[in-house]
């Protein structure tokens, strides 16, 4: 896909109370963009609307240039936009293997296709070791790999990554850092990573958007978005003039 | 592409079904060689229960969504054989306002199985194309109110039906072998569809039904599969119930048989195979016991026995224990096996669904 997942002027309410309001913003193919924002900044419900589980009040989702707005979820994974979730959310009464078929038969393979494919994607991201092992009984680090491993099937054109580095490690975070990179680099894949972790995000994006309370403040590269009056106000409130790494991390 | 190898799914469970159908094949062997005419009906009827409860399961197992309303299907199958076995002349009689086509057909019992079940599982399509967008309670509150329209129709449209009059000269084929194949076709065709692709993609809808949707699963076309299918298997189960009998009657179709299959489900383990099948297997070994006991059993100069209505309040005791001690049921939803498999490839590992639903959507 040449052409990038997009958000134009989306605006969400729940029963009045408005999460997001006018939010614009795409997701170039091959590149890794970023989206940062304070707790309830309205960042899971844009994920959202951008992967068809959440319809916008206003606005429109554009795919390939097409608008996909309404699209149920299902139907927008099958155009190639594919998500991971806080939680997780295995199938945890099914093997690792079988999470990440579910996928494949979901996007029309056969069980034994599906299965082999499942097999390569496990190999790839370097936990072919938990084939078999029920999702259920994971750790929690792993059931974050196998999540995006089972996101990761089919060779999505975008992939919206909901807060992979939670709970990791310096370590596990650098390990994600390198995956990430590889998705963009062997799957030509569109990464949004919206994360709390803000080193890692300035560390592996090209382009950062920021929001707070539910809507789009800023945006800009990590150097742009280090110094950025607007989202050292969003994080700290009026404190006045602190290093927005330093501050943050 | 990758060496690592990975197991086949039939190859790591095909051992559950042939487990199964084993166990059956050797009851209906010893009740051949070895049992009374009484308990031959007794066994006949369990392996009726057996594909009436696997049916249910195919659904139920597989989503998560309890149906009361699977009993339903049973009574479309067994009218269905009636109208098409039943002699002409009989029909002109019992029930007259049959159309001429269904009035002078008198099919042979296996083509009137395959029709009639197919009937059922055209009928379950047909309901399930609205029912199967609703989740959670209301499903299964609206799969009770489709019994009880099944049940409102088939007991007033006399002509047809025969009303809450039985329904009878309906050819007696069904035994024990005839309702051993029935209980075996329902265990090979609920194993199948449980390693097949919508399987698959329906028990990760009923685990997770938001990361399914995610993963490109359209859930409500994978309940629509497996509703329709188990649709036709309890109406090939009311097709060997009548032909069984030989007279049906919409009652015979109603609260009593869904209770009593939901507690076989219940207690046996609801999300596997196995349990369904063992379900069906205890809970009527428990009956046939009870049955036994209120009729009274001689002790000595005396007669033991218990009050009639025992059965039900076993049941009723047996399926409250299980819940609160074993709430997966006996199997906990595991699957006899002869492979040591730690994926369940096959079916699930715990009981019951996650109540999640695709319309359950994350918010912030």
């Amino acid at each position: 896909m040449t052409q990038p997942l997009q958000a134009k002027q989306v605006s969400v309410s729940f029963d009045g109370l408005r999460a997001l309001s006018d939010v614009t913003l795409d997701i170039p193919p091959a590149r890794v963009s970023g989206l940062i924002g304070p707790n309830g900044a309205g960042k899971t419900t844009l994920v959202n609307v951008l992967t068809g589980f959440q319809s916008p009040t206003t606005g429109s989702v554009v795919c390939d240039g097409r608008d996909v707005s309404g699209l149920s979820a299902h139907k927008l994974r099958r155009l190639g936009v594919a998500r991971t979730f806080q939680g997780g959310r295995l199938f945890k009464d099914l093997s690792v293997l079988d999470n990440l078929e579910v996928t494949g038969v979901g996007l029309g393979l056969t069980r034994r296709e599906a299965a082999s494919r499942a097999v390569d994607m496990l190999d790839w991201v370097g936990i072919s070791h938990l084939m078999t092992d029920i999702a259920g009984s994971l750790p929690y680090t792993d059931e974050r790999r196998v999540g995006i491993a089972r996101a990761l099937m089919m060779a999505p054109s975008f992939v919206l990554l909901d807060e992979p580095a939670a709970g990791m490690s310096a370590h596990e975070a650098d390990d994600l850092a390198d995956l990430i990179a590889r998705i963009v680099k062997d799957m030509k894949c569109g990464v949004l990573l919206i994360e709390h972790n803000i080193s890692l995000v300035l560390k592996i994006c090209e382009h950062i958007h920021v929001l707070d309370s539910g809507e789009l403040i800023d945006e800009g590269d990590p150097a742009h978005i280090k110094t950025s009056e607007k989202v050292l106000h969003a994080y700290m409130g009026t404190q006045g003039d602190v290093d927005m790494q330093g501050a943050i991390l | 592409m990758s060496t690592t190898k990975h197991p086949s799914v039939l190859a790591q469970t095909v051992s559950t079904p042939v487990i199964l159908i084993g166990g059956l094949a050797l009851i209906a062997v010893l009740t051949w060689a070895f049992g009374s005419n009484i308990f031959g009906r007794t066994v006949t009827e369990m392996f009726i229960r057996v594909a009436l409860v696997v049916g249910m399961f195919t659904f139920i197992g597989n989503s998560g969504v309890i149906s009361f309303g699977h009993a339903g299907f049973m009574c479309i199958g067994a009218y269905g054989s009636a109208w098409l076995t039943i002699p002409p002349m009989m029909k002109k009689v019992l029930l007259p306002g049959l159309s001429p086509m269904l009035a002078n057909a008198e099919l042979t019992f296996f083509l009137s199985l395959i029709i009639a079940s197919l009937f059922a599982g055209v009928i379950a399509f047909a309901v399930g194309l609205i029912l199967m967008r609703l989740s959670g309670i209301a499903s299964s509150i609206a799969t009770f109110a489709m019994l009880a329209v099944i049940n409102t129709i088939y007991s007033n449209w006399g002509p047809v039906t025969g009303g809450t009059s039985s329904v009878v000269g309906i050819p007696i084929t069904t035994g024990v072998w005839i309702s051993f194949g029935g209980a075996a076709a329902a265990v090979v065709i609920a194993y199948l569809y449980g390693i097949s692709r919508s399987g698959l993609a329906l028990r990760a809808g009923r685990d997770e039904a938001v990361a399914a949707a995610a993963s490109g699963v359209d859930i409500y076309r994978e309940r629509l599969i497996a509703f329709t299918i188990s649709g036709a298997l309890c109406g090939m189960a009311g097709v060997l119930y009548a032909h069984f009998l030989g007279v049906v009657n919409p009652d015979a179709f109603y609260l009593g048989v869904t209770f009593i299959s939901l507690s076989m489900l219940v207690v046996g383990g609801m999300s596997s195979l196995s349990g369904a099948v063992i379900g069906v297997v205890l809970i009527s070994a428990i009956i046939e016991l009870l049955r036994k006991m209120e009729k009274g059993i001689t002790v000595g100069e005396g007669t033991l026995s218990l009050p009639n209505g025992i059965q039900e309040i076993a049941i009723g005791v047996v399926m409250i224990v299980i819940l609160m001690f074993r709430p997966g049921g006996l199997t906990g939803g595991a699957e006899l096996s002869l492979t040591r498999t730690s994926a369940n490839d096959g079916y699930s590992k715990k009981d019951q669904g996650s109540g999640n639903h695709p319309d359950n959507k994350p918010r912030r």
